[in-house]
């Protein structure tokens, strides 16, 4: 697949011809918190870390319409279709997320919702030059240039941006601007290797996983738990901030006759996640639902889809009130493994 | 603060036989963080640590403790919890007398005055953060940050949190054993953010809350945190009837968000836990202190001083104002 | 607004004063305007303040909480309760915006059904002025 350039001065001009497509980019006046739908005449600059809140909300909304219905009424009324949408400045991590999720929304059964939603989704990825200071992408598969999940790769070379095509929609997109940017060259693909290499340098922080996997079930018992998890508060920061969890729990919500049925993000970190109607609750207490995140992530995932469901962007490093650290926790793993 | 007399006196609770364990603040494992600790023995009192970035309130651990069914045959570990307390968080564990959530008989209370802690966020974005953890001391100036081998002085205004802008208890107001001198203490600011929001007009206002209640990602961490949130069932995770909808739009949000400011009213001591936890940023606290505000001045009832006091929402006076009554 | 906008009120009235004051109202045939959707609770202690936020975000325009005169409550002190309560409340929905006009409390006993005709009028007066009430509405939204 090909390489263009765009030359910054010309971005406000690209960001214009995109405007009619339902573009989504990070608002710099809420200081990055997440994705939102670019006003008209507004142009949103790249320049932040990463969003506190996860690009996966455009394709798996926190609160989702499943379908309406009338209470006492029989009819099923299909939620508004779902527009186009370009996601502009997606770090390769989240693209990455979305793609290991992929594989849960499509695995038995296909699930409509997030796989139409994600087909009409362009995601136009931005290389990292700077990482955050609690990455670890390196370790867990991805990079500050990685592709997978994008459909488009921009990398900041300083006075232009270089435009990968990744995907066929990808290479759409690139049609419909093509008057504003010009060929690579050679040139600016060293250029984009050589910040890749100091990009990945400048990641302080990382993990060994090889063995995490299949160390994690002997270790189901192990007073560890208790040790990594007295701190916790169970909130639901470290998941609803986490580009790859994709739990949800599903509600029937009336005003009036008016009804719907509706999901919305749930978190493992909650008491009420594994209640039982009974008051049985399989997982009591927060060891045991913190070594149900870990495990989900490092093992269950990893036996199914032969993929680590962490990409590394140390979001619940960041937030976590009580810092509970997840390298943390994996240290202590493999010392006990 | 003398952190070896702060260790040695750790050390001494957490050997006692009624005591199991004692909860202090640690270092965190990068950066500015701070860790709670949960210290079993005499050897890791070694770790505690009391700085400027000691903002955590310890205070929420003595009821967020599960107590899951035991096995038959099994009793439950009784011995005391010990817990350090700043003055804010000494006036949670107050107000958990007062409320009779804990007794008093199961907590030894280790009081440290504090001088004021910094906020996280402007510290961060000053002096920004490295992988290695720094430290930050009081000094005559205000701080004194440590990181990577080299010292800076930060003035004390520049850094010091909203909350302790606004104090009047740097003392703790209970305690069994006090670490170091009291602090004097200082003139309290005028709340700006409160009176910033209570000088716009009522469709202003409306919009800035729903600007910032849109933003709620009802993660639960404001609730989780706070030292007076410990329902063990609670009106927001309640499906029958479901008074506050799972769905996160700006109505349940605005429903989520008051009814959590509402029952904190005459109960919130002020420790700022929700705002510095909350990942939207929301004022919090100024809906917190806007009720305590209202609660002193009007009630004249301040939470989580007298443990002899009845608490503010299940008492009255015969004569409490009701000028707003038809 | 429309000229001949009718705005919707809850009001929760207390079984033994108001809601027998609002009956007083009816057989003595004052009348009053017809705005009021009643719903009748043991005491006005008994109303969470979630069931004023409710009423709003349910299609409320207004909502008012009627009970006993200080001192008269039949449970001795349930109004003592209420007062410091929704007095709170009232203060909490105006610093976030809510026209004070939205919400009332009122004392009404078993014997002033004059009084009851003036606080309603009083509240459907106020709840014209501030108009349809539809920032905090469930339905607005789109589902």
């Amino acid at each position: 697949m090909s390489a263009m350039l765009l030359n910054k001065e010309k971005w406000s001009d690209f960001v214009g011809m995109l405007a009619g497509k339902n573009l989504w980019a990070p608002r710099e006046s809420d200081e990055g918190l997440r994705f939102v739908p670019v006003a008209e005449g507004e142009v949103p600059t790249l320049d932040y870390n990463n969003t506190r809140v996860p690009p996966k909300e455009a394709v798996f909304p926190q609160t989702e319409t499943l379908f309406k219905f009338k209470v006492g009424g029989k009819d099923l009324e299909e939620p508004r279709p779902d527009q186009d949408a370009v996601l502009l400045g997606v770090r390769p991590c989240d693209a990455r997320a979305m793609h290991i999720i992929d594989e849960l929304f499509s695995w038995d059964e296909d699930d409509p919702y997030y796989l139409k939603r994600r087909e009409k989704t362009v995601l136009v990825g931005l290389a990292c030059n700077e990482p955050g200071l609690n990455c670890f992408c390196t370790s867990v598969g991805g990079g500050p240039v990685s592709t997978e999940g994008l459909d488009l790769l921009m990398v900041d070379l300083g006075e232009k941006y270089l435009l990968e095509e990744v995907t066929e929609k990808g290479s759409a997109l690139i049609d419909e601007v093509k008057e504003l940017l010009e060929e690579a060259d050679d040139n600016s693909s060293k250029q984009k290797d050589k910040l890749a290499d100091e990009a990945a340098g400048k990641i302080k922080r990382s993990i060994e996983t090889e063995g995490i996997p299949a160390g994690l079930p002997g270790l189901w018992e192990d007073e560890l738990w208790q040790r990594v998890s007295a701190s916790c508060i169970g909130c639901g920061t470290c998941t609803f901030l986490c580009p790859t969890c994709h739990c949800f729990d599903i509600q029937d919500e009336t005003e009036g006759f008016e009804a719907r049925r509706c999901r919305m993000w749930d978190s493992c970190m909650f008491r009420e996640y594994t209640l039982h109607t009974s008051g049985h609750n399989p997982r009591p207490t927060r060891s045991e639902r913190t070594r149900n995140r870990i495990n989900h992530k490092y093992s269950y995932y990893v036996d199914k889809f032969e993929v680590i469901a962490c990409v590394g962007c140390g979001r619940c490093i960041n937030l976590c009130p009580v810092n509970i650290d997840i390298l943390d926790i994996l240290g202590q793993v493999k010392e006990e493994i | 603060m003398d952190l070896d007399k702060l260790r040695k006196t750790a050390a001494e609770v957490v050997a006692r036989e009624d005591v199991r364990y004692l909860l202090g603040w640690k270092k965190g494992t990068f950066g500015y963080r701070i860790a709670p600790g949960f210290v079993e023995d005499a050897e890791s009192a070694a770790e505690l640590i009391f700085s400027p970035l000691c903002t955590a309130n310890l205070a929420t651990y003595l009821t967020l403790t599960e107590k899951p069914p035991l096995p038959r045959g099994q009793e439950p570990d009784d011995r005391k919890v010990a817990v350090m307390v700043k003055g804010c968080d000494s006036r949670a564990v107050t107000q958990l007398l007062i409320e009779k959530g804990i007794e008093r008989e199961s907590v030894v209370i280790i009081g440290c005055p504090c001088p004021g802690v910094v906020d996280h966020e402007l510290l961060a974005e000053k002096y920004p953060e490295t992988e290695e953890t720094a430290e930050l001391k009081w000094s005559d100036k205000g701080f004194l940050l440590l990181q990577n081998g080299e010292e800076t002085e930060i003035a004390r205004d520049e850094l010091l949190a909203e909350k302790c802008r606004l104090c009047r208890y740097p003392n703790p107001v209970v305690s069994d054993i006090m670490v170091g001198e009291p602090v004097e203490t200082w003139e309290p600011d005028d709340d700006q953010g409160v009176a910033e929001v209570e000088g716009k007009n009522a469709e202003v206002r409306w919009e800035y809350w729903q600007e910032q209640f849109s933003n709620c990602l009802r993660c639960y961490s404001c609730r989780n945190v706070c030292p007076l949130c410990y329902c063990e069932d609670c009106i927001l995770d309640r499906l029958n009837p479901t008074w506050i909808y799972r769905s996160v739009n700006f109505s349940e949000n605005t429903a989520f968000n008051l009814a959590r400011a509402f029952h904190l009213a005459g109960r919130c001591i002020e420790c700022g836990e929700c705002e510095r936890v909350c990942p939207a940023n929301i004022p919090l606290g100024k809906l917190n202190r806007k009720l305590a505000r209202e609660v002193r001045e009007k009630y004249g009832f301040e939470p989580g001083v007298d443990p002899e006091a009845e608490p503010f929402q299940a008492s009255y006076k015969p004569d409490d104002p009701e000028e707003f009554i038809l | 607004m429309s000229a001949n906008y009718e705005p919707n009120i809850v009001a929760f009235l207390c079984n033994w004063c108001s809601y027998a004051g609002a009956d007083l109202a009816g057989t003595s045939r004052v009348q009053y305007p017809p705005n009021i959707q009643v719903i009748r609770v043991m005491c006005t202690g008994r109303v969470n303040p979630l069931y004023v936020m409710n009423a709003l975000q349910q299609g409320a325009d207004g909502v008012l909480v009627s009970g006993c005169h200080p001192g008269d409550c039949h449970y001795m002190e349930g109004n003592y309760y209420a007062r410091r309560r929704l007095g709170m409340l009232k203060d909490l929905l105006e610093f976030v915006g809510v026209d004070p006009r939205r919400f009332h409390m009122s004392w009404v006993s078993a014997s002033e059904g004059h009084k009851w005709k003036e606080v309603v009028e009083k509240t459907v007066e106020d709840a014209k002025e501030a108009g349809p009430f539809e920032g905090f509405r469930r339905r607005q939204i789109d589902w």
